[in-house]
C-alpha cells in the first residue's frame, strides 16, 4: 500500500509544476496565432508599421516560449517518477499522444520558432509568413496531443483492460482522438489561449498609449487584440457550455461539484450562483439561486434533471459491489493466467474494475470488505465539492468580465476613440492577471473535479503513485516550487523589461509628436510607409 | 500553362478542404469548428486593422482638405 501523505505530496507536486507551466502555455497558444494576423497585414499591406509589430510581439512571445518548454519538459518525466504505477497501467494508451507531441508537434514549432526569429532578413516575406503561421499550428498541436492525452484521462475511451498483461490497451486510436471531451476540451484551451494573448496585448498597447509612447503600434495592436479578443471569448464561452454538457454525460460527479448539488431535485433545477458547500455534512449554507437556469444550462431543456450527489453515491456502491469481483478474479489471474473461472468472473464484473480498486484503499484483503468500508469508499467518489464549485465560478465569473471588457474595447476601438478612453486604457492594463487567473481555476476545475481517479472511473489516485519516501517527494516538491518561482520572476522581468524598451530597437522613434499635424500631401505618414514586395 | 497549373492547383486544395469538412464535420465537428474559428478570428482581426489603416488616412484627408479651406479664407 501507497503512504497517502505520498500520494498527496506527488499531486501537489504534479499540480504545482502544471500551475506554473499553463502560466506560460495559453499565452503562447494565443500570441502565435495574433503574430500571424499581424504579419498577415504585413505581407498583404507592405505597411511597415505591421512588420514591427511582428517583431515586437514575438520577441515578447520567445520570452514567454523559452520558459514555457523549461516549465513543461519537467512534467512528462514525473509521470515515469511519481506516477509509475499509471504509467505501467495506461502507457500504452497515454504514451502514445506524448510521443506524438514530442515527435511531430513540438520539433515542428521548435524548428519554425528558430526560422521565425532569425528569418526576417533570410526569408522572403512569403516565407516567413508561412513560417510564423506553421509556428502558430504547431503550437497548438503541441496543446492538441497532451490534451488528447488529458482526455483520455476525463472520459477514457478507445481503451480496453487488458487481464492477461494488466495493463489497459489502445483498441481504437480514432476513438481516442475523436472523444467529444477531447474535441470541446482542446478547442476551450486553445481559444483560452487566443483570449489570453489578447489581454495580454490590448494590456500592454494600453499601457503605451496611456503613456503617448509608440502610439501607431500600440493602436493597431489594441484594434488587432480586441477584436481578436472579442470572438475568442465569445468561443471559450461556447465550448465552456459544450464541455459541460459533455461532463454531464462522462463524468456527472464532476459536474454534480461544480454546482455544488447534493440532493436529487424536479425539473427545472436552480442554478446555486453563490453557495458555501460542506463536504462533511453534504449540504450548502448561504445559498443565492437563479431559478431554472441548471436545466437549461447543462441539459439545454426545462424538462430534464441532472444527477444530484446522494445518487450518485448510491450508484457508486453499487458498482463498487460489482467490481469487488472483478479485482478478486485480476488476484486470480495473476496467480494463474490461465484460470478460465477467473477469466469469466472478470469478464463479467469489468466494467466496475476501477470501483473496486477504489474499495481496496480500505479494505486491502476485499474477502473481508464490509459495508461501511464500502460506504467510505463511495463517500469518497466524489471530488472536492467546495474546490470545484468555487474555483468554477471564479473562472467563469472572469470570463464574463473579459467578455465585457472586449465588447467595450472592440466599440471604443472601432470608433477610433480608444485611445481617449484612459477609464478603458486603465482597465485593460489591471485586466492583465485575469486570464491567467481564470486558465488556473479552469485547470483546477478539470483536475480537482476528476478526483478521486487519475483515470476517471478506471484507476483511483491513491493507487497510482510511485512509492517513493515522504522525505524524498518533501525535497523534491519544495525544490521545483523554489526553481518555478525563480522562472516566474525571470519571466516577468523579462517581459517588463522589453515592454519598458518598447519597439525602438525597430526603427519605431517611440513617442508620438505633442501636436499632430496632417502629412503633406501626396506623402504618407510614418505608419503607412510600404515597402516593396519580396 | 502556368495559370492551368495554378488553377488546378487551387481546385486540389479546394477538393481537399471539402472532403476534410466533411470528415470533420462528421466525427469531429469542434475541431472542424476550431479550424473555421481561428481562420475567421485572425482575418477579422487583420480586418480590424486595416480598416484602422482607411479611418486615419480618411482623417488625415479630412485634415488636410480642412487646411486647404482655411488657407483659401
Amino acid at each position: 500500500m501507497i503512504d497517502g501523505t505520498v500520494v498527496d505530496l506527488s499531486r501537489i507536486q504534479f499540480a504545482a509544476t502544471a500551475l506554473y507551466h499553463f502560466l506560460f502555455v495559453p499565452l503562447t497558444l494565443g500570441l502565435s496565432f495574433l503574430l500571424a494576423a499581424m504579419e498577415t497585414v504585413y505581407v498583404t499591406t507592405g505597411k511597415r508599421i505591421y512588420k514591427q509589430m511582428a517583431q515586437f510581439w514575438g520577441g515578447l512571445f520567445m520570452i514567454n516560449f523559452a520558459l514555457g518548454v523549461a516549465t513543461g519538459l519537467t512534467m512528462e518525466f514525473q509521470f515515469g517518477t511519481n506516477w509509475s504505477f499509471y504509467s505501467s497501467f495506461v502507457g500504452d494508451i497515454f504514451g502514445a499522444p506524448l510521443a506524438i507531441e514530442g515527435l511531430m508537434a513540438f520539433f515542428m514549432e521548435s524548428t519554425f520558432v528558430g526560422l521565425m526569429v532569425f528569418g526576417w532578413e533570410r526569408l522572403s516575406k512569403g516565407q516567413h509568413l508561412a513560417v510564423t503561421w506553421l509556428v502558430a499550428l504547431g503550437s497548438n498541436l503541441s496543446a492538441l496531443w497532451i490534451l488528447v492525452a488529458n482526455g483520455f484521462m476525463q472520459d477514457p475511451v478507445g481503451a480496453a483492460f487488458d487481464p492477461i498483461t494488466m495493463r489497459m490497451q489502445l483498441t481504437s486510436f480514432p476513438k481516442l482522438i475523436f472523444s467529444p471531451d477531447v474535441q470541446s476540451k482542446f478547442v476551450h484551451t486553445s481559444i483560452a489561449g487566443y483570449v489570453t494573448a489578447a489581454i495580454f496585448v490590448a494590456g500592454v498597447s494600453a499601457f503605451y498609449m496611456l503613456r503617448r509612447r509608440h502610439m501607431p503600434l500600440a493602436k493597431r495592436s489594441f484594434r488587432m487584440a480586441a477584436l481578436f479578443g472579442v470572438l475568442a471569448t465569445m468561443g471559450v464561452i461556447t465550448l465552456g457550455d459544450a464541455l459541460g454538457f459533455v461532463a454531464a454525460r462522462v463524468q456527472p460527479t464532476k459536474l454534480a461539484a461544480m454546482e455544488g448539488l447534493w440532493k436529487a431535485e424536479a425539473a427545472p433545477m436552480p442554478f446555486n450562483l453563490i453557495a458555501f458547500p460542506d463536504q462533511a455534512r453534504q449540504e450548502n449554507r448561504g445559498v443565492v439561486q437563479l431559478p431554472d437556469l441548471l436545466s437549461l444550462l447543462v441539459t439545454h431543456s426545462l424538462n430534464r434533471t441532472v444527477p444530484a450527489i446522494d445518487a450518485l453515491e448510491r450508484q457508486a456502491k453499487q458498482r463498487i459491489e460489482n467490481g469487488i469481483p472483478a479485482v478478486q478474479a485480476l488476484q486470480a489471474l495473476s496467480r494463474d493466467p490461465k484460470d478460465a473461472a477467473a477469466l469469466a468472473q472478470f469478464d463479467a464484473h469489468r466494467s466496475d474494475l476501477g470501483y473496486g480498486f477504489l474499495v481496496q484503499r480500505y479494505a486491502p484483503d476485499l474477502s473481508k470488505v464490509t459495508p461501511a468500508q464500502v460506504s467510505e469508499a463511495a463517500r469518497d467518489s466524489i471530488p472536492p465539492v467546495a474546490a470545484v464549485f468555487w474555483s468554477f465560478r471564479l473562472m467563469v465569473g472572469f470570463g464574463l468580465l473579459m467578455l465585457v471588457f472586449f465588447v467595450l474595447a472592440a466599440l471604443y476601438t472601432l470608433r477610433n476613440s480608444a485611445q481617449e478612453k484612459k477609464w478603458l486604457l486603465t482597465a485593460a492594463v489591471w485586466m492583465i492577471p485575469v486570464p491567467f487567473l481564470a486558465n488556473e481555476f479552469g485547470w483546477l476545475v478539470a483536475e480537482l473535479g476528476r478526483q478521486p481517479w487519475t483515470v476517471f472511473g478506471v484507476l483511483p489516485t491513491w493507487m497510482s503513485a510511485s512509492t517513493h519516501t515522504v522525505t524524498y517527494m518533501a525535497f523534491s516538491l519544495i525544490g521545483f516550487v523554489a526553481l518555478y518561482s525563480v522562472f516566474i520572476v525571470i519571466e516577468i522581468y523579462l517581459l517588463v523589461r522589453a515592454i519598458r524598451l518598447g519597439p525602438t530597437e525597430h526603427g519605431d522613434s517611440g513617442d508620438e509628436p505633442p501636436q499632430p499635424r496632417p502629412a503633406p500631401a501626396g506623402r504618407p505618414s510614418a505608419a503607412h510607409v510600404t515597402e516593396p514586395e519580396g | 500553362m502556368r495559370t492551368f497549373l495554378y488553377f488546378l492547383l487551387l481546385m486540389i486544395v479546394a477538393a481537399a478542404v471539402i472532403i476534410l469538412a466533411a470528415i470533420l464535420g462528421d466525427v469531429g465537428a469542434w475541431y472542424f469548428a476550431w479550424l473555421v474559428g481561428t481562420t475567421m478570428i485572425v482575418l477579422i482581426s487583420a480586418a480590424g486593422a486595416a480598416l484602422l489603416d482607411a479611418q486615419e488616412e480618411h482623417a488625415a484627408a479630412e485634415g488636410l482638405a480642412a487646411v486647404g479651406r482655411h488657407e483659401r479664407t
